[in-house]
């Protein structure tokens, strides 16, 4: 009996020497911010050469949308869109808020992170412009003032024709929703890795605008709209053809 | 598998009855029985079962899960019994991006006292009423991400924390009936990942009536209450809430000193929190009693 039970125990320790784990990856669609590089100034259309100084964006959460909910996600984007803590990852949005400060930016991609969508067909992205909480990467001593503002600029303004030099500061505090289209469905129906590039041009932020002319209001409202338009999803063959 | 077929081997060269140890022939599983000094039982069991947990095309996880449960339980005395039972776990966990992963690892170490509180007599009792107490402990691995963070609990093959548990038991052998109702409630502490599991309440009611001495057939019902888990001190949408199971058994003498298990069980009411369901679960196992 003693024989019989030293191999009841031997069994059990047996189970505890069992291990081994195999992944198989799925569906995988990598994000990353492309800001353009920044120029020592940058002409308007208007006529005017802005110099800056700072110019700090927060991206909150990035969010697939697709094509067959398309209409619906839409209607989503009208909903007023509310600040409030990063809410966790799902499989089809990001959802840790980044500071991209666009004076460092040389061009080069920020890495976002890694989104694991079920299959389907997409259509484009939902990017939510926020103020940083405490848990956003690169919040910096430098960078606390992002966690009231989801757009910060500041530097100074030259009318071409005049030469007169205006500061210029602008603080968008709002939640800003923009909705970017690929120029072709994502369609995934098996395991793939996948990279989608979330291109910022900021020098298209000043166009439209007279500083002479338009209040501070003014020009703060034509720099929100420009900033939700300068957004824009590149996918990788669409950067090869470029 | 070897583990499977050991009991039946270990068996192999004796003939003595078992149950008729305890001077009741009513066939039992391990932790079911009847406490006789000396009396000791190993066992082997599988145990399968399916899970979903999160929104179909949104972030639906489905787990497959198929345990082999070893257990040895030991009774001192007429009124104690003591068991270890060590399971082995694989999991295939699908995710919705059409992600898998298949993990064979070992889970948690089970270790149960049963104490025999009230018994109406001595020998081959027909009531029995016992208090049960318990700990899980945290043998199992914990499986890693490539970056080396610990991956949810749904990956791992136990909660790897210290679980309390307490309870109670009655029994009832009127042969060729028997009944057996049980109410075990687990304490899990914070354990893999920062996560702690559900405190959970189980109640076992089950019937068995046994025409013949080498076969019997069960009946029963399982509920399971489930409280909040929490990860990282967040609570965990798709945790807590309520499920009963209906269950139908087998359990025979292939043997005289092994019984062998059938169990299926099929949920019949589920009210769990979020979006989680349960499946069928299968039960099958092999009792050896030493």
């Amino acid at each position: 009996m003693r024989s019989r039970l030293l191999i009841a125990i031997a069994l059990l320790n047996l189970a505890s020497l069992v291990h081994c784990m195999r992944v198989t990856d799925g569906i995988e669609v990598d994000v990353a911010y492309q800001p353009k590089a920044t120029p020592a100034q940058i002409r308007t259309d208007m006529g005017y050469r802005v110099a800056l100084e700072r110019a700090l964006i927060v991206l909150g959460k990035v969010e697939l949308i697709r094509c067959d909910n398309f209409v619906a996600d839409l209607r989503g984007l009208l909903a007023p869109a509310r600040a409030r803590a990063h809410v966790l990852d799902t499989p089809t949005s990001l959802g840790v808020p980044l500071i991209i400060d666009l004076m460092e930016s040389a061009g080069t991609p920020e890495f976002a992170g890694t989104m694991k969508p079920p299959p389907g067909r997409y259509c484009g992205l939902r990017v939510l412009g926020m103020p940083a909480d405490q848990d956003a990467e690169g919040l910096t001593d430098e960078t606390l003032d992002m966690m009231q503002n989801s757009v910060l600029i500041a530097g100074q303004v030259e009318d071409e024709s005049t030469g007169e030099e205006t500061p210029l500061l602008a603080r968008i505090w709002e939640v800003l929703d923009c909705e970017v289209r690929f120029d072709r469905p994502l369609v995934f129906d098996s395991p793939v890795l996948e990279s989608v590039s979330i291109q910022i041009d900021h020098t298209s932020w000043f166009d439209g605008i007279d500083f002479a002319l338009q209040d501070s209001n003014a020009v703060q409202q034509q720099i929100t709209e420009n900033v939700r338009s300068s957004l824009q999803a590149v996918l990788p063959l669409a950067e090869a053809d470029l | 598998m070897a583990a499977l077929v050991a009991p039946l081997w270990i068996a192999a060269e004796v003939s003595a009855c078992g149950t008729c140890s305890v001077g009741d022939p009513t066939l039992t599983i391990v932790g079911f029985e009847q406490p006789k000094a000396n009396r000791v039982r190993t066992s082997a069991t599988l145990r399968h079962r399916n899970d979903s947990i999160g929104e179909t095309e949104v972030d639906k996880l489905t787990l497959s899960e198929q345990r082999m449960e070893l257990a040895g339980a030991y009774s001192p005395t007429d009124r104690v019994s003591l068991s270890l039972m060590m399971p082995v776990v694989h999991r295939l966990i699908s995710e919705v991006n059409l992600a898998e992963a298949s993990i064979w690892a070992p889970g948690d170490l089970d270790f149960r006292v049963r104490g025999v509180i009230w018994r109406d007599r001595k020998f081959a009792p027909r009531h029995l009423v016992s208090l049960i107490g318990g700990l899980e402990f945290p043998t199992s691995s914990i499986e890693y991400d490539a970056n080396g963070v610990p991956l949810p609990l749904e990956f791992q093959a136990g909660t790897g924390s210290w679980d309390p548990i307490a309870g109670a038991a009655y029994t009832m052998f009127s042969d060729p009936w028997s009944v057996y109702v049980s109410s075990v409630a687990i304490f899990p502490t914070t354990g893999i990942a920062d996560t702690r599991a559900s405190n959970s309440f189980r109640q076992t009611a089950l019937g068995q009536y046994q025409p013949w001495s080498f076969l019997g057939f069960q009946v029963g019902v399982e509920f399971r209450i489930d409280g909040p888990g929490y990860i990282g001190g967040v609570r965990d949408p798709n945790t807590g809430g309520h499920i009963t199971y209906g269950t139908l058994g087998l359990v025979g003498l292939p043997h005289d000193k092994v019984v062998m298990h059938v169990t299926a069980a099929l949920p019949l009411i589920q009210r769990l929190d979020g979006t989680h369901t349960e499946g069928f679960a299968f039960t099958a196992g092999l009792v050896y009693e030493i």
